[in-house]
């Protein structure tokens, strides 16, 4: 299970890549966002309460305060009052949608003296803290069905409400909290299908819906031949009738593509019931007939289930050639654009023209991705990826050498939650992810958002330096 | 494998997925660079002033007005700005507004963020007082352009007008137009297109996502300066021209006056006239073009050089001058005129006159018999049955005197008029079984018959005549106002029409005769010595055609004109005192109490209706 032991001089002391690569993100997303936000005017702006990077620098600062004494703080603190914490997230959830003000369409902040909380934030870390505890318990066993579905609810809940705020790209993050189920040892048939089922819908939306029914039929006879025998000679096998139906199918034989591979998955089920597997033919004959289902009914609910602006996000992510060039993908463009131009070496700091001249749309937020790719390059956006892979490896490290199952699962709440923000953010500025409103953690614009990941990472590092005392 | 391995895996998949995809767009794919560039670098193209045109007098025929464009960014426009104002302000209906702003959004032409025109060719009176307001209303933005504008009503054939750039021509010269640019349509415009358009300048300026105009691009080291229009300066004496206008009022016909040393077009009239500012291209000029075009008169037709007239009687001492050249006949031959001219079956009315004892006389009276005499001499100059070699031999010194064909003056379109061929004539009596005689087309000897003359052909025979058999193709463009240009050569080099001199003073004596006790006295110019000649074209169609040509002084000539008026009888009555007027004006520069019953006689002929427009 574990990943080994890390090296003696550090487990003497702090993680000194962790804190290392933090603190290089940390500044690396306060430059980019002075270049985002710079317009010539120098320096001042930062200290003045009436410019986005000025604000940004006070949140900053509360952040680092709050860093510091979390550190100070026992981290039993956050064991002992995680329900509670997960409760008053809960409540602000529920108090945003009363009292919030109502920004761009989503009543998802609150307003006090000019800076503005967003109780969303807020409760990525209240939800994991409470599932941590949650599974930490020795009386939760996550293989337990019921028990999984208590843990399914506590992540449901939040989501739910923040669905309602609407704010479907920050109740997407609660989808992160899988991970930290799988490592817990959640069954992963549920995964297998559930990967299963997201790819029929990918397909489906991008192919249309007889190669998807064709994708699930050789699925299914694959695994009813890994079934019976997984020896070299059937994945040949296997190889040869994917490869043959796929070369039918592109010349339009349709009909006896299907036909043949229909005639092929009857034959297996005949064999397998002779052979007495019956339960292993149930198994994947139901996973035949969902797949059929999803892929039947994928175009049809989204034409009419989703919202015109969620279809175009689906659309410009997996059917560009659908969507007009100015206007739903418009931003992708500009973005992709932005990132293009800045080549190996970048456009040089403050020197993007596509972010200095506004022309990618919330470069400040979202998509503040965007001005390192320009402005830096390929380097600089090489270098922010590695930097977020050795915070998550030395977080999945901490995480593995802790006695704790709160801890461990608390490190693994805290690394799925990262890990999504940066892959949708990242991916969803090259087009590659869907256009989710999801910040870059530490880089973003939004008080909240930083201030929450520095009292996330605090808590995992105070976490960390116990094993020290 | 562990589930810690495997979801360390997942994230070093979705990194590498993630560098991977940053390498193809930063790395192997150029073509967000350049978007990039097409994003940020705009180039601006600097539009040069065009050329101005002046006359012989550095008086100003045409120059340039600015005009302003109102551009709008949809959106910075204030929803809830000051409609009713606004088109106040700008002289629109609220209606005009409404269809102005509101774009087809799904059209790749219109943006919601970037500019647009929304109204264009705003007069500078009325943008004058917009302007004032114009920060009541964000998002909207004033863009000047020049048109052209006219500092008097007259000249507007000559000159010509600007219409917008057609696709053929655009398709042909993509470096030098775009849609929407300005071209010379017709006249001076368009015949000196290239000379008076200039180079377009070019500024590469870093613009931000709305399209406005951050900064130079590299300190503007890649800009280009527009280079301005040359201006022209005419051989147009403008006074004249709009004398000759004046007095053209009313009427339906053409003046072009020529000075014989230099063949610079003194004057070109085309009547009736417009107003050449009608023409400009501000809101109202769709009408107005629409109107003038459809009306009766055919006023947008410039008759100085696109119609095409039978000459009448002024055509005789031209062939005159040929005969005489030939030894056909000689100047002091008298022919007797019982007051028609009779061969065979062929019988000619003629009028009252003295004996025509030499062609001086002939001229003077305007002889039809002595004439009918000479063409047929002419044409049978190789006997009775080859009349079309005489004919080729008359066309081949017609065509030396400029007939026949297209002068080559610097108009973009003129006509070549008509002057018959023998083989024209043997198709139209192909059925005749010896063929046709000189007899059949003795018509053409007193300028009727199958004879077609442009106006400025007329004027150029006069000029011939003063000159005595050489001339310089007539133009209209007298200099460039750029040291490196010189006009073309061929208004430089004489030309020879192949008459010897001597045989000039007969025909010069009998056409100041003319004017002296003929048929052309009211053509007289006080203190000066004039020869002209009288034409009275027959018109099937109607009231017969007046026209006169002339030259003066006869000593040393300072203007050849000719004056043709459509429709309004004999040449004695319409065209002579008009000519006379006219030279009158150009070589005394006033109208001289004597003359003045005369111009007030001319100006109150009234023989066609004037559009109104």
């Amino acid at each position: 299970m574990s990943i080994g032991k890390r090296t003696s001089q550090l487990s003497r002391g702090i993680d000194i890549p962790a804190y290392l690569s933090f603190f290089a993100l940390v500044i690396i997303g306060w430059l980019s966002l002075f270049a985002a936000s710079y317009n010539g005017t120098g320096i001042q702006e930062v200290f003045s309460l009436s410019t986005e990077i000025g604000r940004q620098t006070v949140w900053l600062g509360l952040s680092i305060v709050s860093f510091i004494a979390i550190l100070t703080i026992d981290w039993k603190f956050w064991s002992t009052f995680a329900y509670v914490i997960y409760g008053l997230g809960i409540f602000l959830l529920l108090a945003v949608l009363i009292f919030g003000v109502e920004i761009k369409g989503s009543t998802s902040w609150f307003n006090i003296a000019g800076f503005s909380f967003q109780p969303s934030e807020f409760s990525k870390l209240a939800t994991c803290l409470a599932i941590a505890s949650l599974l930490g318990s020795t009386q939760i066993n996550i293989k337990n069905n019921r028990h999984f579905s208590i843990a399914l609810a506590m992540v449901g809940v939040p989501a739910f409400l923040i669905m309602l705020q609407p704010d479907a790209g920050s109740a997407l993050v609660f989808s992160s909290f899988l991970i930290l189920f799988y490592r817990a040892g959640a069954n992963s048939l549920f995964y297998i299908l559930g990967l299963a089922f997201i790819t029929n819908v990918i397909l489906g939306l991008v192919f249309g819906v007889s190669p998807t029914l064709i994708f699930s039929m050789l699925v299914t006879i694959g695994v009813i031949m890994f079934i019976i025998n997984s020896d070299i000679r059937f994945l040949a096998n296997f190889f040869l009738i994917a490869l043959a139906s796929f070369v039918f199918y592109r010349f339009g034989y349709k009909i006896p593509t299907f036909i043949v591979l229909g005639l092929i998955l009857v034959g297996f089920s005949i064999y397998m019931i002779r052979e007495n597997k019956i339960q292993q033919l149930i198994l994947t004959v139901v996973f035949l007939a969902i797949s059929v289902f999803i892929t039947m009914i994928t175009n049809w609910s989204f034409n009419n289930v989703l919202k015109p602006h969620q279809q175009d996000r689906i659309n410009v992510w997996l059917r560009p050639d659908l969507c007009e060039p100015r206007g739903s993908l418009y931003n992708i463009i500009q973005s992709k654009t932005a990132i293009g131009s800045g080549g190996f070496w970048g456009t040089g700091f403050l020197k993007g023209a596509m972010t200095k001249l506004d022309f990618v749309p919330e470069q400040n937020t979202d998509f503040i991705f965007c001005t390192i790719g320009e402005e830096h390059g390929f380097l600089g956006v090489f270098g922010v990826i590695v930097l977020f892979m050795i915070l998550l490896y030395r977080i999945v490290l901490m995480a593995e050498n802790t006695r704790l199952d709160f801890i461990r699962y608390y490190m693994y709440g805290v690394a799925g939650i990262i890990f999504f923000h940066v892959f949708i953010n990242i991916g969803m500025t090259m087009g590659i992810m869907p256009v989710v409103g999801i910040p870059l953690p530490l880089m973003s614009k939004g008080g909240t958002s930083i201030l929450v990941f520095f009292l996330m990472i605090a808590i995992l590092f105070k976490m960390d330096l116990k094993r020290v005392r | 494998m562990g589930r810690s391995r495997q979801i360390l895996l997942l994230f070093f998949v979705s990194a590498l997925v993630l560098i991977a995809k940053a390498a193809q767009i930063q790395l192997f794919d150029d073509k967000y660079e350049k978007l990039a560039q097409r994003n940020t670098l705009d180039q601006h193209t600097i539009y040069p002033t065009r050329g101005i045109i002046y006359d012989r007098n550095n008086e100003v025929l045409v120059y340039n007005k600015p005009v302003y464009d109102i551009d709008v960014i949809y959106n910075q426009v204030d929803k809830k700005m000051d409609t009713t104002l606004f088109c106040q302000l700008l002289e629109i209906e609220v209606d005009v507004f409404k269809k102005n702003i509101e774009k087809n959004w799904a059209s790749p032409k219109y943006h919601k963020s970037i500019p647009f025109t929304f109204l264009a060719k705003v007069k500078p009176e009325v943008f004058a007082k917009f302007q004032e307001h114009i920060y009541r209303f964000p998002g909207f933005l004033a863009n000047v352009r020049s048109i052209r504008s006219y500092p008097h009503q007259n000249a507007a054939h000559l000159l010509g007008y600007l219409g917008e750039v057609d696709q053929i021509t655009l398709n042909k010269n993509k470096e030098i137009y775009v849609g929407g640019d300005y071209i010379g349509k017709s006249g001076l415009e368009k015949k000196y297109e290239e000379t008076l358009r200039g180079k377009k300048g070019v500024r590469h300026v870093i613009t931000d996502n709305l399209g406005r105009v951050v900064e130079s691009f590299n300190k503007g080291e890649l800009d280009q300066k527009a280079k301005p229009g040359i201006n022209i300066i005419t051989g147009i004496d403008f006074e004249l021209q709009k004398y000759g206008e004046e007095l053209m009022q009313g009427k339906r016909g053409s003046i072009v006056a020529i000075e014989p040393a230099t063949g610079e077009i003194l004057c070109a009239i085309s009547a009736p006239g417009y107003d050449p500012n009608l023409l400009n291209l501000d809101e109202d000029r769709g009408k107005a073009f629409d109107e003038l075009r459809d009306d009766v008169n055919k006023t947008l037709l410039d008759r100085t050089v696109l119609a095409k007239y039978p000459p009448g009687s002024i055509f005789k001492p031209i062939l005159s001058l040929i005969a005489f050249q030939e030894g056909i006949t000689g100047p002091y031959r008298g022919v007797s005129c019982p007051g028609y001219y009779e061969y065979n079956t062929f019988r000619y009315k003629c009028h009252d006159h003295p004996y025509p004892s030499n062609v001086g006389i002939a001229l003077t009276h305007s002889c039809n018999s002595y004439f009918f005499d000479m063409i047929r001499k002419t044409l049978e100059v190789n006997g009775y049955n080859k009349p079309g070699e005489g004919l080729q031999m008359l066309d081949n010194y017609l065509n030396k005197f400029g007939l026949g064909q297209a002068l080559g003056i610097d108009h973009p379109t003129e006509s070549a008029g008509f002057i018959p061929t023998p083989a024209f004539y043997n198709r139209m009596y192909a059925n005749e079984v010896n063929g046709w005689k000189s007899t059949y087309v003795m018509s053409i000897g007193i300028g009727q018959g199958e004879l077609e003359l442009t106006t400025v052909q007329m004027a150029n025979l006069a000029a011939i005549i003063a000159n005595k058999g050489k001339y310089i193709t007539p133009h209209l463009v007298k200099s460039y106002n750029d040291p490196g240009m010189n006009i073309d050569p061929k208004y430089q080099s004489v030309k020879d029409v192949g008459i010897d001199e001597e045989h000039f003073a007969p025909v010069i004596r009998g056409m100041e005769n003319v004017l002296n006790w003929g048929t052309g006295t009211k053509a007289r110019v006080p203190g000066v010595r004039v020869a002209g000649k009288t034409g009275t074209s027959e018109n099937p169609h109607g009231e017969d055609h007046s026209v006169f040509f002339a030259f003066a002084p006869i000593d040393d000539p300072k203007i050849a004109i000719a004056v043709y008026i459509e429709n309004a009888g004999f040449g004695s009555d319409f065209a002579a005192p008009i000519a006379g007027l006219m030279m009158e004006k150009y070589i005394h520069k006033k109208i001289s109490e004597k003359s003045k019953y005369k111009e007030e006689q001319v100006l109150s002929i009234q023989l066609i209706e004037e559009p109104e427009i």
